[in-house]
């Protein structure tokens, strides 16, 4: 179980240290402006080839980069509701935050569970290694996470329905 | 060691130039102004500071006879400034782009200059002396997508462009009245404006970098799928070589010799090419020391602090004893390198110094004398 992780996360570690090779340029559509390509998507000779890293059926890690830009979508592992409910949850909340983190998405892209965009403003301003380093603990952290809440609703739940039970005794 | 020098002028260059004597640097410190540096027993004064575009610097050439700078930016204009007593005075350039201008290059006889853009095309401009300002003239429906690189070929006629589209094409820059016709030069004179000599379709990704050997015989680009390519004998039957390499493409190359060949790019390191006695070339080694370390600092704490440690963890650096360590790419730059300028003799045929500016904000010399195992190619 572990060694797919690790394996996964290598993967995904060494197609973002070649996908991360962004460089400043100007639209080509619109005067004077610089817009992301990869979320523009109107000159297709821009953008190259989509890549999708699956771990398993429920797993994968979608990266489609461009020029000045790329994208990196998450799905999660959700094994039953419960999780589902949490992980939609907790995502939704860091995605509201997106400013405090500079590179995450506002919106997950369809089919996904929470995306970033890296731009080569980002790129300038920080350490290549350094954001490689980022999306790689944020995936690794997010499962941990996400079975620490479950184990603390189920903590709760049982906490609660004891007490309240209690007073049928 | 192969650099010789390392300044840190901003916190990111987007490219520089150098002055005739090579005293003085003008470089775009990732904003629209261009900044003038001056070195002073071995210490670096900022003398003058030219201000007149309204996006980012793109390009910026200095022709070494005439001491004029060229500068071309994204807001579609491009400037050339004279000398004049203390001040460096603009003068207009009607380029008639609607995208932005993406490299400028004075041509080696400094009678004109060529602009590539994202308007997919290219503009070649000179000077009309009634009405004291540059006009140009334009390469159009040719490219189908922005103009990366542009270099001129020693004849001043001969204009190579790369595009994001992965072809490079050799155009005719004959202008009548600027260019003078030379019985002796063969095909290149007989072209009018704007032919198209040859196009290359070799890389299936971007192509940028585009440079001409010193005797104009081989011309070098290179492609984003980490390809460099050499075209021998640019003409109506061009022998091209592909050399792949394992590491991050490239953004730049310039010809040291007939022989060798500096690339930068995303490695932070500039890689050595070199061509052979049967003139087969082959990557040789890399310029800089490679560095790899790793912060072994340990991760600690929950998520939600590493939250609200975003900042500091992706500036400095913490890494889990758990994942691997990333591999940090070390040397001189800590950034990627994109741009590369000759700081030899102008008109000599091999330099032993360049100078390299990346996005780090660093410009690094580099000079090739105490290379041993390099001397055989200069």
């Amino acid at each position: 179980m572990a060694s797919t992780l690790r394996l996964y996360l290598t993967c995904i570690r060494n197609t973002l240290e070649a996908a991360l090779c962004l460089q400043n340029f100007p639209c080509q559509e619109v005067e004077r402006h610089n817009k992301p390509e990869v979320e523009l998507k109107t000159s297709p000779e821009l953008l190259l080839n989509p890549i999708l890293i699956c771990r398993n059926e429920s797993e994968k890690c979608l990266i489609e980069t461009s020029i000045n830009s790329l994208r990196i979508s998450l799905k999660v592992k959700q094994a039953d509701e419960l999780e589902n409910i949490l992980t939609k949850k907790f995502l939704r909340f860091l995605s509201m935050r997106a400013e405090a983190f500079q590179v995450l998405r506002r919106k997950p892209i369809q089919g996904y569970d929470i995306s970033f965009l890296i731009t080569n403003y980002h790129c300038e301003e920080m350490q290549k290694q350094k954001l490689i380093d980022f999306i790689v603990q944020f995936m690794e952290d997010i499962d941990k996470e996400i079975s620490e809440l479950k184990m603390s609703v189920n903590t709760r739940g049982r906490l609660v329905a004891t007490e309240f039970l209690k007073q049928f005794i | 060691m192969a650099a010789v020098a390392v300044h840190q002028f901003a916190p990111c260059i987007t490219c520089h130039a150098w002055s005739p004597d090579h005293s003085m640097i003008a470089l775009c410190p990732n904003n629209n102004e261009v900044h003038i540096y001056r070195s002073s027993q071995d210490k670096w004064e900022r003398v003058h500071v030219l201000q007149k575009h309204d996006q980012i610097v793109s390009g910026i050439d200095w022709s070494p006879r005439s001491n004029r700078i060229v500068t071309a930016s994204h807001d579609r204009n491009s400037y050339v400034w004279n000398r004049e007593g203390p001040e460096w005075v603009p003068t207009l350039v009607i380029l008639r782009l609607n995208r932005a201008a993406l490299c400028v290059q004075w041509s080696p006889r400094e009678n004109k200059f060529a602009v590539g853009s994202g308007a997919k095309t290219v503009c070649i401009c000179y000077y009309e002396q009634d009405n004291n300002w540059w006009v140009s003239k334009l390469i159009r429906k040719r490219h189908d997508s922005s103009v990366t690189s542009v270099a001129w070929h020693p004849n001043n006629i001969l204009l190579a462009t790369t595009s994001t589209d992965g072809k490079c094409r050799v155009f005719s820059t004959f202008i009548k009245g600027v260019d003078t016709r030379d019985s002796k030069a063969g095909s290149s004179s007989d072209s009018k404006f704007g032919e198209q000599i040859i196009q290359l379709d070799l890389s299936f990704s971007w192509a940028f970098g585009v440079k001409w050997s010193p005797s104009g015989n081989t011309l070098a680009y290179v492609g984003h799928n980490s390809m460099i390519y050499f075209v021998d004998d640019v003409g109506p039957s061009p022998l091209a070589q592909n050399v792949a390499f394992r590491d991050l493409p490239l953004r730049d190359v310039l010809f040291v010799s007939e022989k060798m060949v500096i690339g930068v790019g995303f490695d932070c390191n500039p890689m050595v090419f070199g061509a052979d006695e049967r003139g087969i070339w082959s990557f040789v080694r890399f310029l800089g020391e490679r560095k790899s370390s790793f912060s072994g600092s340990k991760y600690g704490s929950q998520f939600s602090e590493a939250f609200g440690k975003f900042y500091g963890q992706s500036k400095t650096g913490v890494s889990n004893d758990g994942i691997d360590p990333s591999r940090s790419r070390g040397g001189i730059h800590e950034n990627c390198i994109n741009c590369i300028v000759s700081l030899g003799e102008e008109g000599s045929s091999r330099t032993l110094r360049f100078s390299t500016s990346g996005l780090d904000g660093r410009v690094v010399i580099w000079a090739l004398e105490n290379q041993e195992d390099l001397s055989e190619y200069l």
